[in-house]
């Protein structure tokens, strides 16, 4: 079996996982490990969007919880406050982050490395301040609860997040159909003008490729990513909160795609799910799971400095004879 | 004759204090190979950071094709055809040699489409395997730039030139770091480039310089010394007198005025 | 009005002194080690924590200046040896490091101290007369106290030769190294001493604060953007940023509630950063 054999088998694997969750995962354990997928596959999107921006184009952005937070509460003022329905909350949520990735990032995008990862951190602690004093529109840290409406309505059949499988389904396609977009953007032309920039934005400049405006579009659809999510996030809990917004969540991100493996589409899954996984799994047993993320993060470090993906693609490279049976095994036991 | 291909009038720079080059004014015309030779310090990267935009200039224009270019971004400058390669190697080394090829190409060739996969445009894909044959790197075409020798860097970096058909190209000390062997393959490919395209040269290794530059302009502390063909430039005394105290140079000069 | 603006203002100033403290330190880290040190509010945390254990225990406050910087430099050389030392030159690599640092503690505390919010009594009680308005004593010592640490963390980087070392791999590393100077020892010391001086300001700010586990998260940001507007690598125009940042908030507090003065501060911060992205003093010194 070829290393690409392999990379598409352990992927229609992963794929029929994540299609059976709703029946396989309640069946073993119960309902309740059907949302965990469910958030899961949101926080992976959310991650996503800083490994686009670290991964691809070499930006450390540490405010990518602002556009999340623009996402989310696009759905919840548009639901609670502008009676709006499913569909164009949903679009003013993903509006909402991408316009304001597109304001902020005119200015952000001038500055690189540290400047950027700190002028990222300032206008998201800017905007969580705004949202926790305006509390008339964002209901500051308790934040605004709102009912669900309807998906689709077909007559007299109602399709609504109050049903969790469609609720799953939806979030699984949403977040499939994001990762499919940037998997197509990464592998396109102007995905490898986004590498060459993260590789040397000297001799991108000199060989005719617009840095800023190329790295502009690449926070701007960061934004879309995170935006995504974090509508995505409002119709999960049925909630907006300013909590969301503080420069920590943006951290986390930057960890788990780190973690996972930043320039590997995959890592962003990889990371987070290991990181909520130990949260979930611990926290029932022990209510400071904290101390073993701290662990982990650091172990990951130290044994795996090109994130787990990394791992795993350098064993691919490494690998003599290609034990097929055992890598199979090795995906299934990383599920719940 | 038409427009000299690259023009400079009372081109200044100033850093703080120093002044890196000095009320220069250049006339360079089309179809010559220049070299821009001069001492440490004498001014020659900054005048190319400042024909390609990398650095603005603190007073003074560029002209290219009797077009004015002063103040024009990096990637303008580039698009307009003037295409440079960089002291320190400098290519992207995570990026595999036909990639950097590729993107090169596309850089001035294409817009830059978001969802096509780069793999598919066939045109591009047909260019990239012409320019690895040229530079005899189609064996290491995969391998990622960060890993290739020093030579074969330089050979990428001539062929991401190449691939570029650039109007105007600016190479700063191509040459620098080769063996003797890598030495010849590098000029003889400068060589046939300048068949085509107008060459700007700086270069440290004076046998280089007077094999293959058809006028050579010498700088020293910011301003022309001297410019001319390469016997003029041999038999010039201030020229002599600005290398003094770098023998090897000096036995370079005279072993090219006596050739 | 006069008053308010004036007590204030002197909050804010003594905020900045204490701030600058921690600042300094992550500030070295980041010079000598490439380390975006995520956990450097929360060694400022464990500075304060420290303070209320040696209260407790001793029931001598004073005796916590001692134990918080001393606790602090141990646990920061065993933490360089363990955890960053593997990492050097990956700054991305040492904010998931460093992240994990400060999980673990965060979580360390709050297991041992417990999880809620607790206050120190200042030492020392009472107020002075100041610019006509009554002023904190306690408040007044601090403010002495962070300069007279300012003062020395600067003698100690130019008169000494830990500290003549620490700005030699500063300014060049690899120079530095073939000169004979023991790299390895510096950047223990640097971190240490990183995690010292922020342990020191926990102390000092622990009587005018809450000692909370959570108490280095809020403190993180403000000492990110110190460094950064003082200029990278400039020492003294970090410790002038803090005092800046803090006392302008203070100033502005007067007039709007806090939450406003954070925001205008921040806006500030941003326009700084983009106007002059290599910090505010870039010129004085280097």
């Amino acid at each position: 079996m070829t290393a690409r054999n392999i990379e598409r088998a352990l992927f229609a694997a992963f794929a029929a996982f994540m299609l059976s969750v709703p029946w396989t995962i309640p069946a073993l354990l119960s309902g309740f490990w059907v949302n965990l997928v469910a958030e899961i596959l949101i926080w992976s999107l959310f991650a996503a969007s800083v490994n686009l921006l670290f991964g691809y184009v070499g930006l450390l952005s540490f405010g990518q919880a602002l556009y999340f937070g623009f996402g989310m509460y696009g759905v919840g003022i548009g639901i609670d406050q502008l009676g709006l329905t499913f569909w164009p909350a949903f679009g003013l949520g993903i509006v909402a982050a991408m316009a304001m990735a597109l304001v902020s990032g005119v200015l952000a995008v001038r500055l690189t490395w540290h400047y950027f990862a700190i002028i990222t951190v300032v206008f998201s602690l800017i905007f969580y301040f705004l949202a926790v004093s305006m509390k008339w529109l964002t209901g500051g840290d308790d934040g605004i609860n709102f009912s669900m409406p309807p998906t689709f309505t077909f007559g007299k059949s109602i399709w609504s997040f109050t049903d969790q499988t469609f609720q799953y389904f939806f979030i699984l396609a949403t977040v499939a159909l994001c990762f499919y977009l940037m998997h197509r953007v990464v592998r396109s032309p102007l995905g490898k003008a986004f590498l060459a920039i993260r590789d040397n934005d000297v001799r991108a400049s000199l060989i005719g490729l617009n840095v800023y405006l190329l790295r502009l579009v690449a926070f701007v659809m960061a934004g879309f990513l995170a935006g995504v999510a974090g509508a995505l996030f409002a119709f999960f809990g049925r909630y907006a909160s300013a909590t969301y917004m503080f420069y920590q969540v943006s951290g986390e991100a930057v960890v788990w795609a780190i973690v996972g493996g930043a320039g590997m589409l995959f890592g962003p899954i990889i990371g987070t799910s290991v990181f909520i996984l130990i949260r979930e799994l611990v926290s029932t047993h022990w209510e400071h799971h904290a101390l073993i993320v701290g662990f982990v993060a650091i172990l990951v470090v130290r044994l795996a400095p090109k994130g787990l993906a990394g791992l795993w693609a350098d064993w691919l490279e490494n690998r003599e004879k290609p034990p097929a049976e055992a890598i199979t095994v090795n995906t299934l036991r990383t599920e719940p | 004759m038409s427009a000299p291909i690259l023009e400079t009038r009372s081109l200044t720079k100033r850093f703080g204090g120093l002044t890196a080059v000095d009320n220069l004014s250049l006339t360079l015309p089309s179809g010559r190979l220049h070299a821009i030779i001069g001492p440490n310090g004498a001014g020659k990267t900054t005048l190319f950071n400042l024909v390609s935009g990398l650095l603005t200039p603190s007073a003074g224009r560029v002209l290219f094709r009797g077009k004015d270019i002063t103040g024009l971004k990096p990637h303008e400058i580039s698009r307009l055809g003037i295409k440079r390669t960089l002291q320190i190697k400098s290519v992207f080394n995570q990026l595999s040699v036909a990639d950097n090829l590729w993107i090169t190409w596309a850089a001035s060739n294409r817009v830059l489409h978001p969802f096509r996969a780069a793999a598919d445009d066939r045109d591009a894909r047909q260019r990239v395997e012409r320019t690895l044959e040229q530079t005899g790197l189609t064996a290491l075409a995969r391998r990622p730039a960060g890993t290739l020798s020093y030579g074969d860097v330089a050979l990428l970096e001539i062929g991401m030139a190449l691939i570029s058909d650039p109007q105007l190209l600016l190479l700063d000390e191509p040459t620098c770091g080769m063996s003797p062997a890598e030495t010849d393959r590098a000029v003889q490919k400068i060589r046939d480039m300048a068949k085509n395209i107008d060459i700007i040269i700086i270069e440290h290794d004076m046998p280089v310089v007077f094999e293959i530059a058809d006028d050579i302009t010498v700088m020293a502390q910011g301003a022309v010394l001297a410019s001319g063909n390469a016997e003029e430039i041999a038999a010039d005394e201030r020229v002599r007198e600005a290398y003094l105290g770098r023998p090897e140079d000096e036995d370079y000069v005279e072993e090219a005025a006596h050739a | 009005m006069m008053d308010t603006l004036l007590l204030l203002a002197l909050n804010g100033l003594i905020w900045g002194l204490i701030i600058a403290l921690i600042a300094l330190g992550l500030s070295i880290i980041f010079g000598l080690l490439d380390v975006i040190n995520i956990a450097h509010g929360d060694f400022f945390m464990v500075g304060t924590v420290v303070a209320w254990f040696t209260l407790e225990y001793t029931g001598n406050f004073w005796l916590g200046f001692v134990t918080a910087p001393l606790f602090g430099f141990i646990l920061g050389a065993l933490i360089q040896r363990t955890v960053i030392q593997s990492i050097r030159g990956a700054a991305a690599l040492s904010i998931v490091a460093t992240f994990g640092l400060s999980l673990i503690l965060q979580e360390s505390v709050r297991i041992v101290f417990g999880p809620t919010p607790r206050r120190i009594l200042p030492p020392i009680s009472g107020t002075i007369p100041l610019f006509g308005i009554e002023y904190d004593i306690y408040r007044i010592f601090a403010a002495a106290l962070s300069i007279a640490a300012l003062a020395g963390f600067f003698y100690f980087l130019q008169y000494t030769k830990v500290g003549t070392w620490m700005r030699a791999v500063r300014h060049d590393r690899d120079t530095a190294i073939a000169m004979g100077i023991p790299a390895q020892r510096v950047y223990m010391l640097t971190f240490a001493i990183g995690f010292g001086l922020a342990a020191f300001g926990g102390v000092v700010a622990a009587p005018i604060t809450t000692v909370d586990f959570r108490g280095g998260v809020d403190i993180l940001p403000f000492c990110f953007m110190a460094v950064i507007i003082g200029g990278l690598g400039n020492l003294p125009g970090t410790a002038a940023a803090a005092v800046l940042l803090a006392f302008m908030e203070g100033v502005i507090q007067s007039v709007a509630d806090p939450t406003v003065a954070r925001i205008a501060s921040l806006v500030l911060m941003s326009a700084v950063l983009l106007l002059r992205p290599q910090g505010l003093f870039r010129g004085f010194v280097r």
